[in-house]
């Protein structure tokens, strides 16, 4: 039989030799376990005279806190000295993943038809290779007329179409206007007018190609039709635009413009994200924006003429229609200074892995 | 276009005390775009934005009228001060001059002989004020002419009335294949839909609207002029103009549709100069051939509309105020308003539209409120959707599998067809392209990646690209059909390609497609295939062959693999159809099985998956020579299958595989 006060000797010097959790564990099993060295001595206590087992048991049981008061020491030890020294450089490279790249137009495309999805608006697709009524003809533009040098376009070498015109690379998302409001007259009941909130993102093309310009680029159409459709919604709708693409912080202003298929038309700024609006910085002109504004896009409310070539009466309808350059607000929101335009189509994987 | 102006000539017919940067800013939220100014000594140069519409702006005195109606809304004190031109007195003795117009091809005309002219170099001011807008200072005559035009809108020209010779001016169409030098000394092919002045004799002597001739055109020894404004055909002039490549200012501005009223000013005002200034005297009857003269027009407008389309309630006296301060009549009865356009403005405002913008600009957009178009719950069509919805989950897909996103021209070169023999296929060819580079209109997305990996090698050792874009296959005799692909160019390794068309696959759920060889022409006879489901190809994969990948300059090989969009949105599910987890143990299995022309992997599997009902899942774990080495996962659905049991499933495969 083992004294008590020889078991707490061992014990005290044995948990001195224990280096590890497991090693702990194994001691705590050794001494407190169902068959550990207390309850060993435990059961002595049938020996004890029973005046003496009162005291007895009060002994061993003091016995047992101390050891699991040493356990609870030793693994609070342990626990701390568990995670030190174990140097690593954690500035290297960890396991390497692949990493792919979406095209920056891609990821802006994406943005801005999620900004008008919230708000209602569908996004549809349109030929790109027209024919000349959609792209001039229904947008009051007839054969012949000066506005049509705003845009210049590309022909393809096709028979003309005796009512459509000329086969043409669409110079603008406009040429969707039409198509549009014909696609809803046509899914409607006759009579019937449903309003329109589209946008029409899409490639367009016209015969330029330099630093500034690429032949194919990228345009989205905004259109609006509908009871009571008034210059203040246009606003509304480009602020609020201009406000989730660009950041809250930024303003928009329209001056008048002309296009054939708006009256009245308005040429969009957006307030300047570099000196914020104020066109100078610490007493020095911006050289980002032309004092405090960039210019964004063409918009207006739709021509009379324009909502009789989609079938729509109006008289009892208007609308307002936008075109923004995607290319050109891309660079605008994130201050990407592409010093030439002909790198987003040339392929370089350089230029591609960036992003 | 743009044209620019001095702000002192400006304020010879503006009374404001603005300065140049409240120009600018005011008159561009409002009017005609100040994209710039230039301080030049102690002016002020304006570079204006004039659109098409607002050709009655293009001049000093255009500006100033618009800054008169302007600036006052913000509260800058301006007014319009009108230039004010006399009759010239007629000599008694006149010159002969005949001017005649049988075809009546023009809508005015206007002429009168000028003589004892003293040619020389103009004023300073004069030759400050043309510098500044950038036309070139010639002589005195000459420069009266642009002087005329820049100050009030309407091109003028002048002739050397000696070497006219007959005195008449007869405008007829040309004939076609006649020539005429231009006074800038070049020769110009002529056709029956160009107009020209003719000296009586059949001898061309002007380009009217457009530009002057050299046999015509004033030098220095002329001392007998015609001064002479034509308000030619606008179509005729931009026609013409076009197709020569003469864009002259005045022919920019003709084509536009000048106030043929205007004429008149600009005429009275150019006698005005070349009195004071050449010296000159009025020589001859001043001829003016005027059949039908522009006159005002009328248009209604009621109040109502006028705030439907501004969206705020208007005071009818300020609408009053502001279309008056435009030079518009105005005059209200009840709540409609009865409008009188002016003539410089009859071809821009000829409907209710036009007159809501003229308020409202000048009213200030920016007083106006911003609010959103009212919600409506529209139907978009599932089409547009699904198509935009599955682009972006392949894109990011791709790109999360390390692929890179290229976005091509939609048009390639002949080069590029050349050299994947795809020259005879048929494609849309653009007809006035300004590249070779871009002539036609791609009918496959093949030739473009193939391009990318050789614009690329070099720059990277692994390239692996995807592209979705459309192509376009031309028809008979509508529209071409466009559609949507997604093209995948590795320069890595087969089993890279295959890798990325099964995960892709994979990704979209479409599990019950099929490999099949194929037989694609630029692919590599045995190292290609084509992915069906059912009877529907959804695309095609395979190695490039040798001989194209050296007509196309690349070094590496090339593996493609091509995706027809529609296909894939036909069969791709958002979800897997779930399986329910079987909790009993399962037996693995390895088994390797010797591939041969009529037992490829496919085969392999589908035998293996009728042979065995326990048969739970299949890897594959490595492929060696011919043989095939999987790992069978044997399981049942009630209990725990036993070693024994799925020995015999096994051995059941192997029996059925033995068979090919």
């Amino acid at each position: 039989m083992q004294s008590i006060s020889e078991l707490m000797a061992s014990a005290k010097s044995e948990i001195k030799k224990i280096k590890t959790l497991p090693e702990l564990e194994g001691y705590e099993i050794e001494y407190l376990g169902r068959n550990g060295r207390i309850n060993v001595v435990l059961e002595d206590i049938k020996n004890i005279p029973t005046e003496k087992r009162k005291e007895f048991g009060k002994s061993v049981n003091l016995a047992k806190t101390t050891i699991q008061e040493l356990i609870k020491n030793k693994q609070k030890d342990l626990v701390s000295q568990e995670d030190k020294g174990q140097f690593i450089d954690i500035t290297l490279p960890g396991r390497k993943y692949p990493k792919g790249s979406l095209h920056p137009v891609t990821t802006t495309i994406e943005e801005i038809s999620k900004i008008f999805e919230k708000i209602g608006f569908i996004r549809m697709s349109y030929p790109e290779v027209e024919w000349e009524y959609y792209s001039f003809e229904s947008l009051n533009m007839p054969i012949g007329h000066p506005a049509r040098d705003d845009f210049e376009t590309f022909f393809l070498d096709f028979a003309e179409d005796k009512k459509y015109g000329k086969m043409l690379l669409t110079p603008h998302t406009s040429s969707g206007q039409v198509r549009e409001m014909l696609r809803v007259a046509k899914s409607e009941a006759r009579g019937k007018q449903s309003p329109i909130r589209m946008i029409n993102i899409a490639k367009c093309y016209r015969p330029n190609w330099d630093v500034t310009h690429t032949p194919m680029f990228h345009q989205f159409e905004g259109l609006c039709v509908d009871k009571n459709i008034n210059i203040t919604h246009l606003k509304g709708t480009i602020d609020y635009f201009a406000k989730k693409f660009f950041g809250e912080a930024r303003e928009i202003r329209l001056r008048p413009h002309h296009f054939q298929f708006t009256e009245p038309s308005f040429e969009i700024d957006v307030s300047c994200g570099v000196c914020f609006g104020k066109g100078e910085i610490n007493g020095k002109k911006c050289k980002v924006c032309k004092s405090g504004w960039l210019e964004l896009a063409g918009s207006g409310l739709v021509h009379p003429n324009v909502l009789k070539s989609g079938g729509i009466d109006p008289e009892k309808y208007s609308g307002w229609a936008f075109g923004f350059g995607v290319e050109r607000a891309m660079m605008m929101k994130e201050d990407l200074q592409l010093n030439d335009m002909r790198v987003l189509y040339n392929g370089d994987i350089r230029f591609l892995e960036q992003f | 276009m743009n044209i620019k102006l001095s702000y002192n000539w400006i304020k010879e017919y503006l009374e404001t005390d603005a300065t140049p940067q409240q120009v600018q800013k005011y008159l561009s939220l409002s009017g005609p775009s100040v994209e710039k100014i230039t301080k030049v000594g102690n002016d002020y140069i304006f570079d204006v934005e004039i659109t098409s519409n607002r050709i009655d702006t293009v001049s000093v005195i255009g500006f100033a009228r618009e800054a008169a109606a302007i600036l006052p809304r913000y509260d800058i004190k301006a007014k319009f001060k009108d230039l004010k031109v006399g009759e010239p007195t007629i000599p008694e003795k006149k010159l002969p001059l005949k001017i005649d117009d049988p075809k009546k091809l023009t809508r005015r005309l206007l002429g009168v002989v000028m003589f004892d002219v003293e040619l020389g170099s103009s004023p300073l001011y004069i030759e400050e004020r043309l510098q500044a807008c950038d036309v070139r200072s010639l002589n005195n005559v000459i420069d009266i002419t642009n002087y005329v035009m820049l100050e009030t809108g309407h091109p003028t020209h002048v002739f050397d009335y000696d070497r006219v010779k007959t005195t008449e001016l007869i405008l007829r169409k040309a004939k076609s294949g006649e020539k005429l030098v231009t006074l800038d000394g070049k020769e110009m092919q002529l056709t029956e839909n160009d107009v020209v002045i003719d000296d009586g004799t059949g001898r061309i002597v002007d380009l009217p609207g457009i530009m002057g001739t050299e046999n015509s055109v004033v030098t220095n020894a002329t001392r007998r002029i015609i001064f002479f404004i034509e308000s030619n055909n606008p179509y005729v002039i931009r026609q013409t103009s076009m197709r020569l490549g003469l864009r002259s200012m005045a022919a920019t501005i003709n084509e536009k549709r000048p106030d043929p009223n205007l004429a008149k000013t600009a005429f009275l005002r150019g006698i005005e100069l070349f009195e004071k200034i050449s010296k000159a005297k009025v020589g001859s009857e001043i001829v003016d051939i005027y059949p039908k003269p522009l006159r005002p027009t009328q248009l209604k407008i009621s109040l109502d509309f006028l705030n439907a389309k501004t969206g705020i309630k208007l005071s009818p006296q300020e609408i009053v105020n502001i279309l008056e301060s435009l030079g518009f009549g105005v005059k209200k009865t009840a709540n409609i308003f009865t409008i009188e356009v002016p003539t410089f403005r009859v071809e821009d405002v000829s409907i209710p539209e036009d007159i809501v913008e003229e308020v409202a600009r000048v009213y200030g957009y920016h007083n106006l409120p911003n609010v959103l178009p009212p919600p409506v719950y529209l139907q978009s069509p599932k089409e547009a959707e699904e198509l935009f919805a599955i682009q972006t989950k392949i894109k990011y897909f791709l790109k999360n599998l390390g692929l890179r996103e290229v976005l091509n021209y939609s048009m390639i070169s002949k080069e590029m067809l050349d050299a994947n023999d795809l020259g005879k296929v048929q494609q849309l060819r653009l007809k006035n392209s300004i590249s070779e580079e871009i002539s036609y209109m791609r009918r496959f997305l093949l030739p473009s990646l193939i391009k990318n990996i050789k614009d690329n090698e070099g720059k990277k050792d692994t390239l692996r690209f995807f592209e979705i874009s459309k192509t376009y296959k031309p028809t008979e005799s509508e529209l071409p059909v466009e559609e949507y692909k997604l093209g995948i160019v590795t320069n890595t390794s087969f089993s890279d390609l295959k890798g990325i068309v099964d995960a892709l696959l994979s990704e979209l759920h479409i599990s019950e497609s099929q490999i099949q060889k194929d037989n694609h022409p630029l692919l590599i006879v045995d190292k290609q295939g084509k992915v069906t489901v059912g009877r529907d190809r959804l695309g095609e994969f395979g190695q490039l062959k040798t001989e194209y990948r050296l007509k196309n300059g690349v070094k590496s090989e090339v593996f493609l693999a091509i995706f027809d969009l529609a296909m894939l949105i036909k069969y791709a599910k958002a979800l897997a159809r779930y399986k329910p987890i079987n909790v009993f143990a399962s037996v693995l299995l390895d088994l390797t099985v010797e591939e041969t022309e009529s037992l490829n992997y496919q085969k392999i599997l589908e035998i293996a998956k009728k042979s065995s009902k326990a048969l739970s899942e299949i890897e594959f774990l490595d492929k060696f020579n011919n043989k095939v080495t999987l790992r069978l996962h044997f399981s049942l659905s009630n209990r725990n299958i036993t070693e024994e049991e799925a020995k015999e499933e096994l051995k059941d495969i192997q029996n059925n595989l033995s068979k090919y």
